[in-house]
């Protein structure tokens, strides 16, 4: 085992901050899109109609219950033979789309049943029409209540995005994996992302946690 | 589908090597979960410390990270274990870290009164967590965790990213032959019926959790108790990652 060497992971340190652009990109696309999804989704899930909240309820079913290695390959190996030939940065951000929403759909979803019978009564009883119901009272109230479970599939959604250097997409674990590979200082390497990743990783949270606190702000001492 | 007939006893050592590094890393997430929580719970503040840090740390990194960490690093220390063992203890330890935070959030969700009711009854502090406090944290814990265990059944998938020919690693070796010998990938078909393997594994321990769920439930059902319940396992999950 060799020693370890601080010099080796400063000289790394412009290709993995190349690496951590593209994890940034990748993860920050698909967090968008997936919460655009999962809010699409979600209101599909909770119609009233069985054909459009089934169709959603088997997705959910299914992405859930099935590995996320595999669905992006499937996505990135799979789909060309399909007529749907993605680039590995593209079938990156919608593998994670994919599985990302999932989550999204059925936190949402538990958000709006955390918004109770009595109050579509209040509103009602106050003379809110429907759309005013749902746009001031229902969404402000579930956004609350399902903001921890967002946020964890948010930061979930950046970890996850280290799947992707198995199809070659050049993210951070894949330059520490591409660098070991020719230079065996595996130590340094993993030190060096794992480090990377836990900043990025407690960053986001903290963030996010700011940002409960401040949403909540209302509900403090009552 | 004549391919993946063609090749069947190909796939079918594939998915008898996921179904054995199933029950490995579910053992495994057992076993260093409660570790791991022992150690969160110690009254020794230092050991409770150090679990927490690692439990943290070990949350907070991809679990692609931690595969390829062990599959890298346990060599450099004389540890040479091999793709499936490395991966295997890789997830369980993963797993291990969710797992704890399960369990730490459910014997939390226990009140401290039933634990004085059994200090005061002269039980010890095993017998009252096995007979007193295990069985009431149960429906909070039972929930989170088979999520947490079809989370590392999906896990074993990673094998293939090390060289274990689990049944993902079966599955690309029959596209890459196939590709060259015949021509025209066929990965959608191949990786499309992996999908639904898993989908169907995934499924049954997810019946079998629910089975064990019902069981626990029994005291609460109908009661009030419930839609708290409800509410401690969607904090739970909201707090782990279960899913890989």
């Amino acid at each position: 085992m060799p020693a370890f060497d601080w010099g080796y992971i400063w000289e790394a340190v412009p290709d993995l901050l190349d690496g951590l652009v593209v994890t940034i990109y990748v993860s920050f696309l698909a967090i968008l899109l997936s919460l655009t999804v999962g809010a699409i989704g979600c209101a599909l899930r909770v119609a009233d109609h069985k054909i459009l909240s089934f169709p959603v309820a088997g997705y959910v079913e299914f992405i859930r219950g099935t590995p996320f290695l595999v669905q992006v390959f499937f996505i990135f190996y799979g789909l060309p033979s399909l007529g749907l030939t993605l680039s590995a940065f593209w079938s990156g951000v919608v593998a994670l789309t994919v599985w990302a929403s999932v989550f999204h759909i059925e936190s949402f979803r538990a958000g709006l049943s955390a918004v109770g019978k009595e109050i579509q009564n209040a509103s009602a009883s106050l003379g809110l029409r429907s759309w005013q119901h749902t746009l001031f009272v229902v969404l402000p109230i579930a956004t609350r209540s399902a903001l921890p479970s967002s946020l964890n599939t948010i930061v979930a959604t950046i970890k996850n995005s280290a799947y992707l250097q198995a199809i070659g997409l050049v993210e951070l674990t894949f330059v520490a994996v591409d660098r070991i590979a020719y230079d065996f200082r595996s130590t340094e390497m993993f030190l060096a992302i794992c480090l990377i990743y836990l900043a990025v990783v407690l960053l986001v949270s903290a963030a996010g946690h700011r940002l409960e606190r401040r949403l909540n702000r209302p509900y403090v001492g009552r | 589908m004549s391919l993946l007939y063609e090749y069947r006893a190909f796939l079918l050592s594939g998915f008898i090597l996921t179904l054995q590094m199933a029950v490995v890393v579910m053992l495994g997430t057992t076993l260093v979960a409660i570790g791991l929580v022992t150690s969160l719970r110690s009254k020794w503040r230092p050991v409770a410390t150090v679990g927490y840090g690692v439990v943290e740390v070990l949350r907070d990194i991809p679990l692609m990270v931690n595969v390829l960490m062990v599959y890298f690093m346990l060599p450099l220390i004389g540890l040479g274990f091999g793709p499936f063992w490395s991966a295997c203890i890789s997830i369980s330890i993963w797993g291990g870290a969710n797992g704890a935070q399960i369990f730490r959030a459910g014997l939390e969700s226990v009140s401290n009164g039933q634990r004085e009711t059994a200090t005061s009854f002269n039980f010890g502090s095993i017998k009252a967590l096995l007979l007193i406090v295990l069985p009431q944290a149960m429906p909070v814990i039972i929930p989170p965790y088979v999520g947490l265990l079809t989370g590392v059944v999906q896990a074993t998938s990673l094998g293939a990213v090390v060289g274990a020919t689990e049944l993902l690693r079966t599955g690309q070796i029959l596209i890459e032959q196939t590709t060259i010998m015949r021509g025209g990938s066929p990965a959608y078909l191949v990786y499309g019926s992996i999908l639904v393997v898993y989908f169907v594994l995934c499924s049954l321990i997810s019946m079998i959790g629910n089975r064990i769920e019902d069981y626990y439930k029994r005291p609460f059902r109908g009661v009030a108790k419930d839609a708290q319940l409800e509410s401690k396992i969607k904090d739970i999950e909201a707090h782990v990652q279960t899913s890989a």
